[in-house]
């Protein structure tokens, strides 16, 4: 940081030029060659108008052309809008909408995006960019980045957001800067020696951050793998010799289960998961299995995304870790007073990873951010003695029945217990006489006795299903989590 | 159960009240129990006839700690504060009924007092202690304090949640006298162990196994309950007697029994968390989130301005957890 100036793409700056940067499809680029070819299609960008405050959306994949491509729109004082390629062409429209790019910049995962004509903002084919890009660029070269103001606005996230809706999150430098930094001071922290696999989307902000940036912030390597495949995945891990493993809940359910041999993550010392909670079976299959723990963490894009981490002393399986550095964690009731040690409550966090407000939607923004910087997350969680954070569920999902909280995360765990069942989710509805009713949704062959039976050795009574719907397939987000609202 | 139960006095040479006179006092309190009230007790069985357990009752008046113990089958002890041993007319009435006294000026006196209560179960023994933390003043069954959770684990201890229902008549708030010969009914559940409820390390399952046995404690009362802590600034519960207008007429009363088992201690982690226990500030609310809630229902909040919006900026206000309260058993 430079006098309350900075720019995040400077991430890339003072490692040693053969030092590999990142593996892409097999080829392996030093941070000489990443720097030389961000110089170059910066300057293809700002060619094409883009310089300070501009918006440029990327659909891609994790390639070495997305990397180069928001690290050059960043160092000319851009705005990055990175966008799952593989959205329907509706849903990424609305997200452009929202954000309204000058351009978007279509990597080889979105090339089917080039033709249609539905997409109003102008494109730019980035893997033609990118080649002469490459082809144009040397051993190594200063980019010369724009200072910002560390508050300036960074990138423009997409996010089902706090309370459901789609909105666009506002990230600045800092936001991003601040959870590398915080992260160094957890040990054990990244350093240029790792090897990341970076499987994780960088168009969520777990991969883009937690990954991507805070690797080469550190002059670390990340292996980029396109597209999710558990065998290939850990053949990478085996093949690069990969020492930090971040995943999504499914991504380390599919790896538990693969065919791969058991020594796969031997060179493996870290282990991550975040974006929802991991089954404790899970846990327990890959520290069987690859003699690794995997730490929990929790985070939102609102908050860059690092709220809590499994901080290096002993993991506890349940919990997602305790408080990073530099951040405030409060557990509140409705009114705003911290509730015990030991009671749950909902999660407000106050800190320099805390973003800016959603992008043209103030009252989204007041919705979940106070005036002196706390968010309020809407996540209920519990703090042990040690200070470990364990996460309860959404307040919004919970389901009072006669008074009495019910945590659906609690039931649906209980139901996928019971033998038979292959997913549950579970709601509440009006009840006259409760208040409200517990409802199931189940798919797979379990039969409505079978799951009574099950959950009357599992919940309280007051937890039990009243209802119960079964289903052939349930709303499950890739990412693991249950879309509770499409069964409201 | 019009006469006296049958009862066991067992003998607890290290606990106060071993002694005859506590023995002789006790015995008289319990046949005075079932012949100056139309006294029911309900479930007496689940309480095990040996070893170690929790009881676990509702609390409103301060005349539970009376009808509780003499509904027992064997003796209970509790904790109570130190100062009741310097007034006379507490000194041997309370130790016979099975107070423990606790020293509250002490540095951590919750810490004290569980390890006393842990004391009494590793023994053997039955002990007392109110989930609810203090007396309900809204006659509701509130939210329970994760202490009895923590003693169950800690000593291995079951359970059993008790729910009476009619010392609020008897004994109505600040009052001193007791009101005979009016029905008072304490119905024992059945025992319930906290390792059924998930793993025992994990913070979740201490409130899980509260909840569940608050849960149990509402069916056996016949109370709504309410999913915040008894509070001494709650709405008084409309008792029908004459006297009840606001003032105290018993110095004293009110400040009854309550020495914590639970500590207390804010959930704040962060560089701005007090060093010192004190209890930091409220956290203020965003602007444009409704709230919800007050200690006795809804609160009107201010119409947002009404402006056109998009339909990804509407709000998605939490629902009203009051609006969902309903009484248990109606």
């Amino acid at each position: 940081m430079d006098g309350g100036h900075m720019n995040l793409a400077r991430v890339i700056d003072g490692h040693a030029a053969d030092s590999p940067a990142f593996v892409d499809g097999g080829r392996t680029v030093g941070y000489g060659e990443l720097r030389a070819r961000v110089a170059e299609m910066r300057s293809a960008l700002a060619d094409r108008g883009v310089g300070v405050g501009s918006s440029v959306a990327i659909a891609s994949g994790n390639d070495g052309a997305m990397v180069v491509s928001l690290l050059a729109v960043l160092s000319l004082g851009g705005v990055v809008m990175p966008l799952n390629p593989t959205s329907p062409t509706p849903e990424l429209t609305r997200k452009l909408d929202v954000a309204e790019p000058m351009m978007l910049l279509v990597g080889n995962a979105g090339r089917l995006y080039l033709d249609d004509d539905q997409i109003s903002v102008e494109m730019v084919d980035l893997v033609e960019l990118d080649a002469a890009a490459s082809a144009a660029a040397g051993a190594d070269a200063v980019v010369v980045s724009v200072d910002r103001p560390a508050d300036a606005v960074a990138f423009h996230l997409a996010t089902s957001g706090v309370s459901g809706a789609a909105k666009v999150a506002m990230l600045s430098h800092e936001n991003l800067s601040f959870v590398h930094e915080a992260m160094k001071q957890c040990e054990p922290s990244i350093h240029s020696g790792d090897v990341l696999l970076g499987v994780l989307p960088f168009t969520h902000i777990f991969g883009l951050n937690a990954v991507l940036l805070a690797a080469l912030e550190a002059g670390a390597c990340v292996v980029l793998q396109q597209r999710f495949d558990a065998e290939e995945s850990l053949q990478l891990v085996r093949q690069y010799g990969v020492t930090i493993l971040s995943g999504a809940p499914p991504m380390w359910h599919r790896w538990a289960n693969s065919d791969a041999p058991d020594d796969s993550l031997q060179t493996v010392q870290r282990a991550a998961s975040g974006a929802a909670a991991l089954p404790l079976g899970v846990f327990e299959r890959v520290r069987e299995r690859f003699g690794v723990e995997i730490g929990q963490g929790y985070g939102l894009t609102e908050t860059s995304p690092v709220v809590t981490l499994a901080r290096g002393a002993a993991i506890k399986p349940s919990s997602v870790g305790q408080v990073l550095p530099g951040v405030e964690v409060a557990l509140v009731d409705e009114s705003g007073e911290p509730v015990d040690v030991g009671d749950e409550g909902e999660i407000v966090v106050r800190g320099p990873g805390v973003f800016l407000g959603y992008l043209r939607d103030t009252e989204a923004t007041e919705s979940i951010l106070s005036g002196d910087g706390w968010l309020w997350t809407g996540d209920v969680g519990i703090f042990d003695e040690d200070g470990y954070l364990f996460l309860v569920d959404r307040i919004k999902d919970i389901v009072i029945v006669s008074g009495f909280n019910v945590y659906p995360a609690e039931v649906e765990t209980a139901l996928m217990g019971c033998a038979g069942v292959s997913g549950a989710i579970v709601t509440g509805t009006a009840d006259e006489e409760t208040g409200e009713a517990v409802v199931a949704h189940v798919s797979g062959t379990a039969t409505r006795e079978q799951l009574e039976a099950h959950v009357a050795t599992q919940l309280s009574r007051y937890k039990r299903p009243t209802r119960y719907h079964f289903h052939e397939d349930l709303p499950i987000a890739p990412n693991g989590k249950a879309i509770r609202r499409a069964l409201r | 159960m019009g006469r006296t139960a049958p009862f066991h006095f067992e003998s607890a040479p290290e606990l106060p009240g071993a002694d005859h006179v506590s023995k002789y006092l006790f015995g008289g309190i319990r046949n005075l129990a079932s012949r100056l009230w139309h006294f029911e007790i309900e479930g007496r069985d689940n309480v095990p006839e040996h070893g170690p357990a929790i009881i676990a009752p509702n609390h409103l008046s301060f005349c539970d700690s009376v009808f509780v113990p003499a509904a027992l089958p064997r003796r209970v002890w509790a904790i109570g504060k130190g100062e009741y041993m310097d007034s006379w007319k507490t000194k041997h009435l309370f130790p016979a009924m099975g107070m423990i006294p606790v020293d509250r000026s002490g540095g951590d006196a919750a810490q004290a007092a569980l390890d006393t209560a842990a004391s009494v179960l590793d023994s053997g023994h039955l002990f007392m202690v109110y989930p609810e933390g203090t007396r309900s003043r809204s006659g509701h069954l509130h939210k329970g304090r994760t202490g009895a959770a923590r003693l169950a684990l800690r000593c291995d201890a079951p359970i059993i949640p008790v729910g009476h229902v009619g010392t609020l008549e008897v004994q109505p708030p600040d009052t001193f006298t007791m009101r005979v010969r009016k029905p008072v009914t304490v119905r024992f559940g059945a025992p319930m162990w906290i390792h059924e409820y998930g793993d025992p390390q994990d913070p979740r399952t201490l409130r899980r196994f509260t909840d569940a046995v608050m849960f149990e404690v509402a069916q056996l009362s016949e109370q709504k309950y309410v999913d915040r802590y008894a509070s001494k600034d709650d709405t008084p519960a409309a008792v029908s007697v004459a006297n009840v207008d606001g003032t105290s007429n018993a110095k004293g009363v009110d400040r009854a029994e309550h020495v914590r088992i639970t500590p207390r201690r804010p959930s704040v982690v962060g560089s701005s968390a007090p060093s010192a226990p004190s209890r930091p500030a409220k956290i203020s609310r965003p602007t444009g989130r409704p709230s919800e809630l007050s200690a006795d229902g809804p609160v009107e909040t201010s119409t947002p301005p009404s402006m056109p919006l998009r339909e990804s900026a509407k709000h998605h206000p939490r629902r009203s957890r009051a609006e969902a309260v309903r009484t248990t058993k109606e």
